[in-house]
């Protein structure tokens, strides 16, 4: 081999990463690169008199909504954007969605840059903030969606096809000649859904759709959305505080605190995360200062010393005993502590957000 | 173009859904123009005409100023406000509209809505219960199209304010001010003739008076002749383009700055 083949193979390997540096950019529907969304906000003095001398107060401090991130989304993803209250999570899909200029960094949705065309991303993006409504709320609720039909330009076999689609999941029909402030929450949000999918777009952008549902709504909605992104392909992204909504849709979930990106893998990961640890909550009769080291010494001595079972006190009463299942099996530890106390009251509690941030916090993924 | 007439039809549908409240703004119209009617007979007690106006060419200058007046005003200031306020400005936001085009259809919808509920009864009341006496002129021909301009000219004042909260978030002061300055100097309460001479040459620069005393006087004073009735339009059209292009380059600014509330 001599130096010109050398050198030749070299430029093919460059080339090589180029292009698969080009392509993975083509191809990610959603390319997000050190982004950052600053808000510098006016310190408010307490009182009518604080209120007066903010007027003339230039004590203003920023606070990093989302402080550098960088994920890329392809075409067809179901992606849970979790974190906890706060995280920066509508501030990210504010940016997404083109409604906020980002003070730094580059996003890209399908490849072009949303804020700066903001209409032509609107086109092919839905959106569903749970708190609000797109809707118009004094109008019937067919009219909004004949209003959206003309504003999204989709024509009226596409739009009977998708109205038909959601009767049969939803049974839509019954609420069309409701006004739409006069629906319930949970008839609110379906409809709201239902709109973000009305003009068949590549991206739907769900922020806590699911808040304040009941269970079989909620069960509904998630087999509604499962069901769209099957059918259609469309890339979601959701965000919610219930990860019973993560487990059912989400193959990748992206964890943010802080404004940062903690975690963006495999929800089996997380899963086993949360899935692994199980906190029962115990009323124990004749409860008293010691009965904590009373448990622990039991324990000990039941399943050895590395039984992986923390015990706390948390409200009054209440006993928590949090249990890691790869080493004792909750039932186990449920069977012994019913036969060898008297207990008034149990309760399986599911592990919190919060908590899973924190073990995520405490590099439980690394 | 589709997409905003479904909006003016959605608007005038909201409107004929709350129709009730235009009763009472039909029955606040009454009492306006009743009052109206014997403060300006007192003042025409003694003459004939003032200012070259006759009694009856004031009260329908003010009576149909008040019919007008519901037409006009947009409220858009005050709706974006709210909705810049609370976030749901969002709404308008994530969905492929401008912005502007956006409020000027609602702003139609609505204009639409009141000319069939408000404008038409108070103007049949002016007829048929005031017996105020029309003098017939090519102003009123030309009326209907002063009218249209003179709301764009309206839309953009209240949308260039509109525009403001997204800066200070609360600009119900400045919309207060706006309205009172609009109204007065724009002949919205009495009529400009009964301003002094100098104000009335200063007022001929501003915008306000193309909003109402334009439309008002084709109706007013219609046997002028065609050219000062062209030369007026013009000059509501100046406005009408001039406001236009404040509003798009302080969108382009202020749309920067939009820091949506909420979620
Ligand atoms: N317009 C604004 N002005 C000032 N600060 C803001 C603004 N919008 C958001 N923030 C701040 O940015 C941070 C992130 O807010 P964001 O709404 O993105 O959180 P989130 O992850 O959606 O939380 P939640 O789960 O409670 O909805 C918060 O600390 C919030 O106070
Ligand atoms: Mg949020």
């Amino acid at each position: 081999m001599d130096l010109d083949d050398i050198e030749h193979s070299f430029y093919n390997r460059q080339s090589l990463l180029f292009l698969f540096y080009f392509l993975g950019k083509i191809m990610s529907l959603i390319h997000i690169e050190n982004l950052s969304k600053h808000f510098s906000i006016l310190n408010r003095r307490e009182g009518l008199g604080g209120a007066f001398r903010d007027l003339f107060s230039g004590d203003y401090r920023t606070v990093k909504a989302v402080d550098g991130i960088s994920f890329d989304i392809d075409a067809g993803e179901i992606v849970g954007y979790i974190g906890p209250n706060g995280a920066g999570k509508s501030t990210t899909i504010k940016m997404m969605t083109g409604i906020l200029k980002p003070s730094g960094g580059t996003i890209e949705v399908n490849g072009i840059t949303p804020y700066a065309n903001r209409i032509r991303q609107a086109q092919i993006m839905g959106v569903v903030f749970g708190q609000r409504t797109q809707l118009w709320w004094d109008l019937p609720v067919i009219e909004s969606f004949k209003i959206l039909k003309e504003i999204y330009k989709v024509d009226q076999k596409t739009f009977d096809e998708h109205m038909g689609l959601f009767n049969d999941l939803v049974d839509l029909k019954k609420l069309y000649t409701q006004q739409v402030r006069t629906l319930s929450l949970g008839q609110r949000m379906l409809c709201d859904i239902t709109a973000s999918f009305l003009h068949n777009p590549q991206v739907v952008f769900l922020d806590e759709p699911t808040i304040g549902l009941d269970i079989s709504v909620k069960a509904k909605m998630r087999s509604v959305i499962k069901e769209l992104n099957q059918v259609r392909n469309t890339t979601i992204i959701l965000t919610t505080h219930d990860l019973g909504d993560v487990e059912a849709l989400c193959q990748r979930i992206i964890i943010i605190d802080k404004g940062s990106v903690l975690y963006d893998g495999d929800i089996k990961k997380v899963n086993s995360l949360f899935g692994a640890y199980r906190t029962l909550k115990l009323q124990i009769d004749g409860y008293n200062d010691s009965t904590l080291q009373t448990l622990q010494d039991a324990f000990t001595q039941k399943f050895g010393p590395e039984h992986g079972i923390a015990i706390a006190a948390t409200e009054e009463f209440w006993t928590d005993v949090t249990i890691d299942q790869a080493r004792t099996p909750l039932a186990d530890v449920l069977n012994f502590i019913m036969t060898t106390f008297t207990v008034s009251d149990v309760r399986i509690v599911e592990i919190s957000m919060e908590n899973v941030v924190r073990k995520v916090y405490d590099g439980a993924l690394k | 173009m589709r997409k905003y007439l479904a909006i003016v039809r959605g608007t005038y549908m909201i409107g004929m859904i709350y129709r009730l409240g235009f009763l009472f703004t039909i029955a606040g119209n009454v009492i306006y123009l009743g009052v109206a009617y014997y403060l300006w007979k007192s003042i025409f007690k003694n003459s004939e005409t003032l200012r070259g106006l006759t009694f009856d060419q004031t009260f329908l200058y003010v009576g149909l100023g008040s019919a007008i007046f519901i037409l006009l005003k947009t409220y858009t200031d005050w709706f974006m406000n709210s909705e810049i306020r609370d976030g749901s400005i969002a709404m308008y936001l994530v969905k492929p509209v401008d912005i502007g085009t956006y409020f000027l259809a609602t702003s139609f919808g609505s204009l639409l809505m009141n000319i069939t509920i408000v404008s038409i009864p108070t103007i049949l009341l002016l007829l048929f219960v005031f017996k105020v006496k029309f003098i017939i002129g090519i102003g009123l021909l030309l009326f209907p199209i002063s009218l249209l301009i003179a709301f764009f000219i309206s839309f953009f004042l209240d949308y260039f304010v509109g525009l403001v909260c997204f800066y200070s978030e609360s600009v119900w002061g400045l919309s207060t001010t706006k309205d009172i300055i609009v109204t007065l100097l724009s002949g919205g309460l009495i009529p400009l003739q009964f301003f002094p001479t100098a104000l009335q040459n200063i007022l001929h620069w501003l915008p306000f008076q193309a909003i109402y005393h334009t439309p008002l006087t084709m109706i007013t004073q219609p046997d002028q002749s065609v050219d000062v009735f062209l030369q007026m339009i013009f000059i509501q059209l100046v406005w009408a383009v001039l406001l236009f292009m404040a509003t798009r380059l302080f969108y382009i600014q202020a749309i920067k700055t939009v820091r949506v509330a909420g979620g």
